[in-house]
């Protein structure tokens, strides 16, 4: 979706804090947040994209506004609500108008010890030849969709070459929507100059993690 | 079974938006006390992953990977090859970690990781990102203005760099191996630990600095 997410290239949001203090948490709510997200027990079909889709829905006023952690907040908020696992008024005032029946008991601590480790891959079976090579010219595609999608707005249209090959990937676009699809990711490398013609640049590259349905030969 | 529904989605947004405690602190009070009525959380659990990413899992992993592959040619090799497996030798792997990849700064090349279209990090080896990398700053202009980014980092790169910047558009994560600093010949792995730096791989630091109270 063309959302206030797709931040890339945007101007007008003023200097960066590099003075920042270096803690993970800097209040203690965000820890809290941090901690429920890790440990909610969470229905089958929520997904990473259908969590990173429901952060882009986001009011574009609040997304912009609230911190980082906050975001989570209302995301999973409104993924509970979505699920029916909790009303809004519910998560207004934290008590519970009704039990909820169908979740296995919550996390133990010490499932900590292997959750902490596990590893989520995204690599599927290759089912067919993918269409680019390495070094070959590509171009992104110049639509977008008002669904989930990871080509960003600043890439498309724009040239780049195939830097490399990672097989087959579970793609966003679908698996948002609970469509198990994979298709072949490549990393685009785009010339600096390519995307941002107007800042004068002559060295330099933008790489990108891009589906073979995201390009086109060029 | 949950619908996936966009408009459904934006209209709870603003529902939750108009109806929650306008305090952050707040809001998470309510809802951790909901869950734990509802059986979703058991606070223990809570508490202990925010333990582990507190005092175990940071930015001193990735140091030490990154002082391995400084000293171990072979292991930079693998490091370079598959991310993911060659951090299983320090039992790293875990979450946002299962696609690794790293960059590799030289002299004429500099890297520089962002995520434009969330905050996507590669949490089992560098813990949390900072804020800033959060921040529509950063990530409107890394892809940008890279070198003015740097700049307000007060890393000044020259011309004859070349700046690669990696939008994290996938579920591979990125981290920059960045260069040994002249001066540290002779220096042990965890010497060299001790002074890699968050920044230097996340490519917003160029040149890991000698901290005089590493010690030997």
């Amino acid at each position: 979706m063309d959302g206030i997410h797709d931040l890339g290239g945007r101007e007008g949001f003023g200097p960066i804090n590099v003075d920042e203090k270096e803690e993970p948490f800097h209040e203690p709510w965000e820890a809290r947040v941090f901690g429920i997200a890790r440990a909610i027990s969470r229905p089958d079909d929520w997904n990473i994209d259908w969590f990173r889709h429901c952060r882009e829905l986001i009011d574009p006023i609040d997304y912009l506004t609230r911190a980082y952690f906050d975001q989570w907040l209302m995301t999973y908020a409104a993924m509970m609500v979505n699920s029916s696992m909790a009303t809004v008024e519910e998560l207004a005032s934290g008590y519970s108008q009704a039990p909820l029946s169908g979740f296995p008991p919550p996390l133990p601590p010490s499932a900590i010890t292997t959750a902490k480790k596990a590893v989520t891959s995204y690599q599927r079976e290759a089912t067919v030849k993918p269409q680019f090579e390495v070094g070959q010219l590509v171009r992104a595609i110049s639509s977008g969709h008002s669904g989930h999608t990871r080509l960003p707005g600043y890439a498309r249209g724009r040239g780049g070459i195939i830097e490399s090959y990672h097989g087959f990937h579970v793609l966003p676009d679908v698996n948002a929507m609970l469509i198990p699809r994979a298709e072949p990711l490549y990393t685009v490398a785009f010339k600096h100059a390519e995307l941002w013609p107007e800042e004068q640049s002559d060295r330099g590259f933008v790489c990108l993690d891009l589906w073979e349905s995201y390009l086109e030969p060029r | 079974m949950t619908e996936h529904h966009s408009h459904k989605i934006a209209r709870i947004h603003r529902d939750l938006h108009n109806h929650l405690p306008s305090d952050p602190a707040l809001r998470v009070k309510a809802l951790e006390s909901l869950l734990i009525e509802k059986e979703l959380i058991d606070p223990r659990t809570v508490d202990a992953w925010i333990e582990v990413y507190t005092e175990e899992i940071g930015p001193k992993r990735g140091a030490q990977v990154v002082a391995r592959a400084w000293t171990d040619p072979a292991f930079k090799r693998r490091l370079l090859e598959n991310g993911t497996a060659a951090i299983e030798a320090f039992g790293f792997e875990g979450w946002a970690t299962g696609h690794l990849r790293l960059v590799e700064n030289t002299p004429q090349v500099h890297n520089l990781i962002v995520c434009t279209l969330c905050s996507c990090y590669p949490h089992s080896i560098l813990g949390f990102p900072p804020n800033w990398y959060k921040t529509a700053a950063y990530r409107s202009r890394a892809v940008r203005d890279p070198k003015g980014v740097l700049n307000e980092f007060g890393v000044d790169i020259g011309d004859d760099v070349e700046i690669r910047v990696w939008d994290s558009t996938a579920e591979l994560r990125y981290m920059v191996l960045p260069e040994r600093p002249a001066g540290t010949a002779g220096w042990t792995e965890a010497r060299l630990a001790q002074i890699v730096t968050r920044n230097s791989m996340i490519g917003t630091q160029r040149h890991v600095p000698i901290t005089p109270g590493a010690l030997a």
